[in-house]
């Protein structure tokens, strides 16, 4: 029966899983060998992608390989839902890592120095940064309370924590920014208020954080930036019809040079500022000691569009952003004029960062995200209080020193060996960490094993030796946990009987005390010095006596060998406890160190002194 | 006798031409089929050369579309942008010239938006919907305005028009539909014939939607292993509208009628936006107003000599407003004006012989004011005219050919000249199997946006300019079990001084400029087919398939030079059937599937893999029945009601077609209604 009409269905069919779509793929990036004239180190370039587009690209250049990779940053974190976001408008390295501003994104984008990242801050339509001490400062067009006068402003965040401490408002689209001593300059651009352009600096007071002056420049100043001899330089666009574009050069506040150049782009490297003038396309050049125009042989006039400069010490990178809807270009050249190289970046290559390390890419998409271990990898101190079980758990032996009893803690509890080390008396400690970081996500994130019980037939009273835990984040980039450290706020922090800052000293010499069980030293016999001086909080003892047995009052939550290692929860910590000397809450968004010391200074007469076990720690968002 | 001899004979005409007529011949047919008492002349000479592609009436209502924008996915050599959901923007690009190049007219009178040359198909409700059709090139009956020879496609919206049986004296509709993200879409409609003549329309709708639906973004690693999957609710994409019209049709004599057209069209919506990193939810409104009357007269003199005016004045007023505190706020009015006059004439020679002349003017402004910054409101004018001229002959039914000239003028601009030719072979009478071919000039004006755009317009823009060259050879076969239409059409278009932003040579300021150069070349091909089963069951089915190779030939030293033009897709297509049971009475019951697939494209100019897009497809299904009840025991006229259930992309596939705004996954929407 009608035949015609079968072989329609069957076509009709077929159709169905003809030209089927596929995963959407993140591509790993692309690495172009383009040149074999190598320098040191490597070279960041941010491109801005297109408002709405979500391009915002980060690309990087090996430059002692000579390999320039596309969408590194998409490589390294290919996890980041809708990738590095939404027109990037400013990266910098400062200390041991990489911020990159993403305008349309509102975020400052916080990585480590291979671009891999660790947090972000949410700064509504932020533009540019500058830093000093363990502050950020970002600019942004608007304040974080709406106001009628369109008035941008400027925020304050702290780099440990991440987070805005302080805002002040300042003028009209609030562009780059740069520090002198204790003074903040910031363009304010007016570039959103056509023919209303503004034409000042704002120049803030670091300390008390407000506007103290306003400063006129030129019209419509987008760039500032300070040069050795402390003096700012001013790039103020015009209004592009009868306003022309100039260069102010102030020393503070006062105008010592009024330069009448176009100028887009602007990088001082020594005592030259290079300045790309975007009416004629040239790469010019200015002495910052008396101003006057230096030749120079770089020749850029056939680009469509030069953008972003940056000038170091070997070499000038300059980019050509084309049409803007497509692919650039970056050059790179010698200060002799010659060429070195060119390579094809992102959508409007606009920002460029050097950075001094070169990193290789990882061969395989599978070695970004390492298989990371639940449970930790690594004991970095032990330093336990004069205690029973010291030099026990784990054994001393003659010769042993610091490392060599790290590595026995590691033995005996790391990578779930399911061992026991003890803490000895108040204020021992040891501090370990995982091989990555851990993440501070909805609910608690570690759990760290003790030797706690309940007495029988009671979950209020049984063996609670509590530890407090400490945790710090690797923000020097060391590796090791020489960093800020911050407190687990646990149940009993703001109970009146909680000593805080609390500080004991032990000496060999006041090792005599030895109950019957443990008549071994107790002082920590690899320890060269002889007094150890801990300092920290103590809670008030818990322990009763219920039915002749020594007990303590099981605590509530936040310490550590307190509840049994099968009650998940009640031997878990979430990092969103963090608290600073002060008692205030921390937002680490990461944490690559846990301390925990014992918290409590108490001796009963059945089990001898009171002190913390550790039998391991996992991270709860792993499950390898 | 006679007279219904007549009468079957037009019938057959027409249907033997595929839906060939303009609306004016449909009018006066529907006049005289039900009216008039006086004798009906068929004039071949008034059909289109070239047929439109068309859908209409039952099998519109079949659809799995709730706007115009929907319905015409299933044309070939059509592309839609769609932003997504019931309020997102939606329009089309005619066989990738560019969403400007392609002209919608509504009840004959072209919808204007001198301020962005945008017509957004998706506010255009199907409910009150005759009729859709598209014709590329233009509309090949030369008797029409001289503002229709210019666009390089067109779009004919045709409102349903009052339709009286003997007796009847009214008919009310009334329609309720509800669906997924809390869609509430009543619709009312009444039509009352005053005298034999004389009879009065009216329409309203209200369409709300919450625009709250669920989307997802999952992105794997090449070893398959998945990067991240998430899943949100698009935000801020409310839409709360109300459209009313109002017709007045009165036919005389046996040539003659007149129309009047009122329309208001009040909506207040979110604009959902890009959904980026970090950013989940924008804050923007839109408030529109779209009010127009339109007049059209037509009438027949000595038998020889047609006459046609149209008039029509729109005031429409769209006000944004961005909430978005991380933006800086903005607040803006736009008000634009058009009035528009045309006199199109048409003189039958001979028998095979036509010739028309035409001349059309439009008056349209644009007021722009800045509510937040206070500044006095920017006023802008245009004054454009409009010549054609266009003549057309038969061979017998060997051939048919014609030929027009428009010379258009806006404002000051040197006045340009565009011609269009269309030619129709059938080589053998006895098979229906014609050759067709055209080649046509148009402009596409730069908008109000183009020349003004705050700081970045161009007053000394160029206009846009499409070539196109076409041939199709078209098939139809009806026999007693079944019908069949085929077509496949092969065309090149080259646009040339396409206007583009560029920035200017000052930091990162845009500005437009007539840079752009793409050439175009594509094959559409579309079949449909009816197939009548025993037991009163018909199987139809329409398949569409557009190939397409559009590529930026602007400059051969940009890094996209040949690359395939943005969001345009090389493969594409649609496949609809659908299983109805009809009764003698009129009663039917079916179920209808479709099929739309979009092959991958790139977002932007370069072809890359960073601005690859995955193709999309959806499956819909729709099921539908409508059956009649006596209205009472005395009084024996049918009461009609009408049921619809659709499900809407039936896999759920998660799915943009542009890039960054999100699609809704499955959804569904049902319909019940009653008209009587």
């Amino acid at each position: 029966m009608y035949p015609r009409l079968q072989i329609l269905i069957f076509v009709l069919c077929s159709m169905l899983f003809w030209g089927c779509r596929g995963d959407e793929i993140i591509y790993p990036t692309l690495g172009t060998h383009v040149t074999d004239d190598v320098r040191q180190g490597g070279l960041y370039v941010l491109c801005e992608g297109n408002m709405g587009s979500n391009k915002a690209r980060l690309d990087y250049m090996n430059l002692e390989s000579g390999t320039y990779y596309s969408n590194w940053y998409g490589s390294q974190n290919p996890k980041q839902v809708k990738e590095l976001g939404d027109v990037g408008n400013d990266i910098q390295q400062y200390g041991n890592r990489l911020y990159a501003v993403i305008n349309c994104s509102h975020k400052v984008e916080v990585m480590d120095l291979k671009s891999r990242h660790i947090g972000q801050i949410d700064i509504p339509n932020c533009r540019y940064m500058a830093f000093k001490d363990d502050k950020m400062y970002v600019s942004a067009y608007v304040g974080s309370v709406a106001n009628p006068e369109l008035l941008g402003a400027v925020y304050e965040v702290d780099t440990a924590s991440l987070t805005i401490t302080r805002e002040v408002k300042v003028g009209h689209q609030p562009d780059e920014l740069c520090i002198v001593d204790d003074q903040l300059f910031v363009c304010n651009s007016g570039g959103y208020l056509t023919n209303q352009y503004d034409s000042t600096l704002s120049v803030i007071d670091l300390a008390t954080f407000t506007e103290i002056q306003k400063v006129t420049v030129g019209l419509n100043p987008t760039r500032v930036r300070v040069d050795n001899q402390k003096h700012l330089w001013v790039c103020c666009q015009g209004n592009y019809a009868d306003a022309k574009p100039i260069v102010q050069i102030l020393d503070h506040t006062t105008v010592l040079k009024r330069i009448y150049v176009p100028c887009s782009n602007i990088s001082i490297q020594g005592t030259t500022a290079y300045i790309i003038d975007n009416e004629f396309n040239t790469l010019r050049a200015f002495s910052t000691i008396d101003f006057t125009e230096q030749s120079i042989t770089i020749d850029i006039t056939n680009y469509e569009h030069p953008y972003g400069l940056l000038a170091t010490a070997d070499a000038l990178y300059i980019t050509d952003a084309k049409n803007y809807v497509s692919s650039g270009v970056l050059h790179c050249y010698s200060y002799d004029g010659r060429e070195r190289w060119s390579a094809i970046t992102g959508d409007i290559p606009g920002h460029l960062c050097r950075v001094t390390q070169a990193y290789e890419l990882y061969s395989d998409t599978s070695e970004i995200t390492p298989q990371q271990s639940q449970y930790i990898s690594k004991v970095y101190e032990y330093v336990p209080a004069t205690g029973q079980f010291v030099n026990e758990l784990p054994k001393y032996e003659t010769g042993d020193d610091e490392a060599s009893m790290c590595r026995k803690c590691e033995q005996a509890i790391a990578n779930n060996a399911g061992g026991l080390v003890s803490l000895g008396g108040w204020g021992g400690y040891i501090t370990f960490g995982f091989d990555h970081s851990v993440e501070n996500k909805e609910g608690r994130d570690i759990q760290i094993l003790g030797n706690a019980f309940y007495m029988s037939g009671s979950t209020e009273y049984g063996s609670s030796e509590p530890g407090i835990v400490l945790v710090s984040r690797d923000e020097n980039g060391n590796g090791l946990p020489d960093d800020k450290w911050y407190e687990l706020k646990g149940c009993l922090y703001d109970d009146p009987q909680t000593k805080h800052n609390v500080s004991i000293t032990y000496t060999r010499a006041g090792d005599t005390i030895h109950n019957p069980f443990h008549q071994h030293l107790y002082y920590p016999q690899w320890i060269k010095a002889n007094e150890l001086t801990f300092s920290g909080s103590m809670l008030p003892s818990q322990s009763v006596t219920i039915n002749g047995q020594n007990v303590q009052r099981i605590l509530d939550y936040g310490y550590v060998d307190n509840k049994p290692n099968n009650d998940i929860e009640g031997t878990s910590f979430d990092i969103s406890w963090a608290v600073d000397t002060d008692g205030k809450p921390v937002n680490l968004p990461i944490v690559d160190f846990v301390r925990v010391y014992n918290a409590v200074q108490s001796t009963t007469e059945q089990t001898g002194e009171i002190s913390t076990e550790i039998a391991g720690a996992k991270d709860l968002h792993k499950n390898n | 006798m006679t007279k219904r001899i007549y009468c079957i004979l037009f019938i057959a005409l027409c249907a033997g031409s595929a839906f060939a007529l303009s609306d004016a011949e449909l009018d006066s047919l529907y006049n005289q089929f039900q009216i008039s008492e006086v004798e009906v002349t068929a004039r071949a000479l008034t059909k289109d050369v070239i047929v439109p592609q068309t859908l209409k009436g039952a099998e519109l209502q079949r659809l799995n579309a709730l706007s115009v924008a929907d319905a015409l996915r299933y044309f070939s050599g059509v592309q839609l942008k769609d932003y997504g959901g019931v309020g997102g923007i939606k329009t089309i690009n005619v066989r990738s010239m560019g969403s400007q190049h392609t002209a919608v007219y509504y009840n004959g009178v072209q919808l204007g938006n001198a301020q962005n040359g945008q017509v957004d198909l998706g506010r255009f409700s199907l409910d009150n919907m005759e009729e859709i059709q598209l014709y590329n090139g233009q509309k090949s009956d030369i008797f029409q305005s001289a503002r229709e020879f210019g666009a390089a496609g067109n779009v004919y919206l045709t409102t349903r028009k009052p339709y009286f049986k003997a007796g009847e004296r009214a008919h009310v509709r009334a329609q309720m539909r509800f669906g997924s993200f809390a869609l509430a879409n009543p619709n009312v409609g009444v039509d009352v014939k005053l005298t034999d003549g004389l009879s009065l329309t009216m329409d309203a709708e209200y369409v709300y939607s919450d625009g709250k639906y669920p989307f997802r973004y999952r992105r794997v690693l090449p070893n398959g292993e998945t990067a991240y999957d998430t899943t949100a609710i698009r935000q801020n994409g409310d839409v709360n509208a109300v459209r009313t019209e109002l017709g007045l049709h009165h036919y005389y004599r046996t040539t003659g009628f007149w129309r009047v057209h009122a329309y208001n069209y009040w909506s207040e919506r979110g604009v959902p936006g890009a959904i980026v990193n970090n950013v989940w939810r924008n804050g923007e409104r839109l408030w529109d107003r779209n009010t127009f009357v339109q007049v059209q007269w037509q009438d027949e003199w000595f038998d020889r000599w047609s006459t046609r005016v149209l008039a029509k004045y729109a005031n429409d007023y769209t006000h944004y407003l961005n909430y978005d505190e991380r933006l800086l706020p903005s607040n803006n009015e736009y008000l634009q004006q058009e009035a528009y006059l045309s006199f199109a004439n048409k003189v039958q020679v001979f028998n095979w012989w036509d010739v028309s002349l035409a001349y059309d003017y439009q008056y349209n402004t644009l007021a722009r004011e800045n509510l937040l910054l206070q500044a006095a409101p920017e006023h802008f004018y245009r004054h454009s005219h409009w010549l054609s001229a266009a003549t057309a002959f038969n061979i017998k039914e060997y051939l048919r050919m014609q030929a027009s000239v428009l010379m258009t003028a806006v404002d000051d601009n040197t006045p340009r000249v565009t011609p269009g030719m269309f030619v129709s072979l059938r080589p053998y009478p006895a098979i229906d199997l014609s050759i067709n071919a055209f080649y046509k000039q148009s402009y596409r004006y730069p908008t109000f946006n183009d020349l003004y755009y705050t700081d970045l317009g161009n007053a000394n823009l160029r206009p846009e300019l499409a070539r196109q060259h076409s041939v199709e050879i078209a098939y139809r076969k009806a026999e007693k079990t079944y019908e069949i239409n085929a077509s496949a059409s092969y065309y090149y278009n080259r646009v040339t001084d396409k206007i583009i932003a560029y920035p200017k040579g000052q930091q990162f300021r845009w500005t437009m400029l007539n840079l752009g150069t793409v050439k175009i070349n594509g094959v559409d091909a579309k079949a449909d087919a009816s197939v009548y089963l025993p037991l009163r069951f018909v199987l139809r089915t329409r398949l569409n398939y557009t190939f397409q190779k559009a590529i930026d030939v602007t400059n051969e030293n940009d890094t996209y030079y040949g690359h395939q033009i943005p969001y345009i897709p090389k493969h594409s297509g649609s496949v609809v059937v659908s299983l109805d049971w009809e009764s003698k009475r009129g009663d039917h019951y079916g179920l209808n599937y479709s099929f739309i697939y979009v092959g991958e494209r790139y977002c932007q100019q370069e072809n890359t893999i960073y601005n690859y897009v995955q193709p999309w497809y959806t499956h819909d299904l729709s099921l539908y029945g409508e059956w009649g009840v006596p209205a009472s025991k005395k009084n024996d006229r049918l009461v009609w009601l009408k049921a619809n259930l659709e499900i809407n992309n039936l896999l759920g596939q998660d799915y943009e077609v542009i890039q960054n705004y999100p699609m809704p996954k499955q959804n569904v929407r049902c319909t019940l209604a009653c008209r009587y």
